[in-house]
């Protein structure tokens, strides 16, 4: 447990690090703050030197004072629960917007946009296939029908307009 | 007499069709919320909270901001209730404050094979503590929010300063994780426009966080995804131990009968759970294991707890529901959220454009009696739910997890991004998601982060306010004998880990645990 607790407080020792770097102007208010005011970066200045003297105080006592033995995960079975699920979430939220830039007036797409509906059915049939084991027809009727659900109700019901696809853009889909 | 008429009015709104409609309808998703193991109150309104925006914005025929308030707050009362279902069926809570009744409904249910008795005490003496509290939230937030209109930046800044040093001070885990997170909180909170000056700050030169981090979207992945992560590790597709969820008239009227026998035991639960809530950040998880303590310690049967003690069931129910509905006095009438729940409530107040505390209770009467007469009506409605739904409500249980957890996940990301139509909230979500896991296993604490983002903003205005108030002096904070009197508690709360670590230092009590590193 001791180098976990150790990196996670280090790593929020940094990100103030960043913060009071960001915020060095908090000495020197702009000009037009008005008297007896301490300016816009102060406040973040002092919330993040906070945050990182506490972050170190932890990593003392973590180094300092006896630790449980066991690690951070149960086991390998825990460790592989936990990725199962993350990775596909984090592949479903990239589906849904793509990889794509623009470098001047080029635009570079690595993977298409696919939009709400169509990462939706993907990753719903995909985790039904994966970790339901489900036989291909039950996997057909869980990414045909909650896409369709979830457009009924929000789409059509409290018309929220969710991300569209490339075969959108394109007129070749209506979502 | 003027809170008679104004709860009589509160009643009249709340009773229309549509709010009545919409609290049935969030009280079920509610229960449904409580009984999905990896999915807590506070995920559930975070997730449901973008909803509640079409809610308030007249998408359904005649809704209105007190539609939208009673559509979150039933979700609430709804989980507060569902979640002891799993506890006492399955033997898995479905909240953090169903834990606690694993301790004696299981046995009961499975051992002494009572569960609709066991169900039933828990309905029973929720419902009780949820009436008890929700009488004192009716004569108490008047007069507190009357008295909160006189409060200038001075006092207001420290009855924030208060608010975080409760988190810190009585917070359960490590206080130096709490000042962190705290300050984390407060950190995310100052990115993008200073709301006074008007200067760029923390946004690295990235224009789309200039608008700043969306309290919503973090929210949603600390709580919704974060505990999703948690749950798959911790059951994965495990084996659920099942018993029979059927609840008889019989056990009711039983329930009635063994509330008699404890009624003072309730009642000071309630009471004392009522206090705990209005405490910020704490809420019920804290209230229903101070109730069981509570329970145990005055108890004659001292012995039977652990094995079905139906005293260990109605004591920490009646504190968990009480301290539930009492965690949004502060909300309304201070505008400081009592629990981590309570924090998304509020934020959903901010994004209808209503600004949560006295004002809010002065000015828009209509909206705050309409909530205060639902919380009447959700609890009435929720326990007779309860009572006829418990079979329908653990068939969920049944539902595959290849299903419902994906669903969730797609549920969550909808939430994050239909409010500001923006990826860039759905992959704070995700990263928030992922980080609130870690924090979590690491045992740093997500109310002081989740209650500071939601403060950041007015704690930052009411200081620098103060502070150009008193032409720069830290002295005008110590003015007003209030404002000195709240700093005050506020030092005394920061030092109360210092004081019990040094006492812990001299009796030699730091004894070295079993299996441990140095």
């Amino acid at each position: 447990m001791r180098p976990y607790q150790v990196a996670t407080a280090a790593a929020i020792a940094l990100i103030a690090a960043v913060a009071m770097f960001d915020s060095l102007a908090a000495f020197n208010p702009s000009a037009g703050t008005a008297p007896g005011d301490v300016g816009a970066r102060w406040y973040p200045f002092w919330a993040a030197a906070i945050m990182g003297s506490a972050a170190l105080i932890v990593a003392y006592r973590v180094l300092t004072t006896p630790q449980a033995v066991e690690g951070v995960f149960a086991g390998r079975t825990s460790i592989f629960s936990v990725l199962k699920l993350a990775i596909p979430m984090l592949v479903y939220a990239t589906l849904i917007g793509g990889i794509r830039w623009r470098d001047g007036d080029i635009n570079y797409t690595v993977i298409p946009p696919l939009g709400f509906y169509i990462a939706t059915a993907l990753y719903m049939g995909g985790f039904a296939w994966w970790i339901g084991r489900y036989k291909i027809w039950w996997v057909v009727l869980i990414l045909v029908a909650f896409p369709l659900v979830i457009f009924a109700a929000f789409e059509l019901g409290f018309r929220v307009s969710l991300p569209k696809s490339f075969l959108y853009d394109e007129g070749i889909l209506p979502f | 007499m003027e809170i008679f008429g104004q709860l009589a009015g509160g009643f009249a709104t709340a009773l229309q069709p549509i709010n009545m409609a919409m609290l049935f309808v969030a009280i079920v998703l509610g229960l449904v919320i409580g009984v999905l193991p990896g999915l807590g109150g506070t995920s559930g309104v975070a997730i449901l909270l973008p909803i509640s925006l079409f809610i308030k914005n007249g998408a359904l025929p005649g809704s209105n901001e007190v539609t939208a308030i009673i559509f979150l707050a039933g979700i609430y009362w709804g989980a507060l209730f569902g979640g002891v279902i799993t506890s006492i069926l399955f033997n898995i809570p479905g909240e953090p404050w169903a834990v606690v009744l694993l301790f004696d409904g299981f046995p009961l249910a499975k051992r002494l094979r009572r569960p609709g008795l066991a169900l039933a005490s828990s309905f029973v003496s929720s419902f009780v503590g949820a009436l008890v509290a929700t009488v004192l939230f009716t004569f108490f937030a008047l007069p507190v929010a009357e008295r909160a209109l006189q409060f200038g930046p001075a006092e207001l800044f420290a009855v924030f300063v208060l608010s975080f040093a409760t988190l810190i001070g009585l917070g359960a885990e490590a206080p130096m994780k709490s000042v962190a997170m705290l300050a984390l909180g407060l950190l995310l909170a100052a990115v993008g426009f200073d709301t006074i000056t008007g200067e760029q700050r923390l946004n690295f030169g990235q224009v789309p966080l200039l608008s700043g981090i969306g309290f919503v979207p973090v929210t949603i992945g600390l709580f919704g995804i974060g505990e999703i992560l948690a749950s798959a590790e911790e059951q994965g597709i495990g084996y659920v131990e099942q018993i029979s969820a059927r609840l008889g008239l019989r056990d009711v009227r039983e329930a009635f009968v063994e509330l008699g026998k404890r009624i003072r035991l309730v009642l000071s639960n309630s009471i004392i759970g009522f206090f705990f809530g209005v405490l910020p950040g704490h809420g019920a998880t804290a209230a229903s294991f101070l109730g069981y303590g509570l329970a145990r310690q005055y108890s004659k049967n001292k012995e039977n707890f652990g094995k079905g003690e139906i005293s260990g069931i109605m004591g920490p129910q009646s504190a968990a529901d009480s301290a539930g509905v009492a965690s949004l006095v502060p909300m309304i009438t201070l505008g400081i959220p009592g629990s981590p729940t309570s924090a998304v409530m509020m934020a959903g107040l901010f994004i209808w454009g209503l600004t949560p505390g006295p004002v809010l209770f002065i000015q828009h009467q209509d909206f705050v009696w309409g909530l205060i007469a639902s919380i009447y009506l959700g609890h009435l409605m929720t326990f007779i739910l309860c009572l006829l739904a418990v079979p329908l409500l653990a068939m969920i249980m049944r539902v595959p997890y290849a299903i419902i957890t994906p669903f969730i996940i797609v549920i969550s990301i909808i939430g994050s991004y239909s409010l500001n139509n923006s990826m860039l909230d759905v992959f704070i979500t995700v990263i928030f998601g992922l980080i609130g896991y870690w924090l979590r296993k690491l045992k740093y604490p997500l109310a002081p982060l989740v209650v500071a983002l939601v403060l950041g903003d007015s704690t930052e205005r009411e200081l620098r306010k103060a502070l150009i108030a008193g032409h720069g002096s830290p002295l005008y904070f110590f003015n007003s004998p209030l404002s000195t009197l709240l700093m005050l508690g506020a030092l005394v709360l920061v030092l109360i880990p210092l004081v019990r670590t040094i006492r812990a230092r001299r009796r030699g009590a730091v004894a070295r645990p079993a299996g441990v590193a140095h």
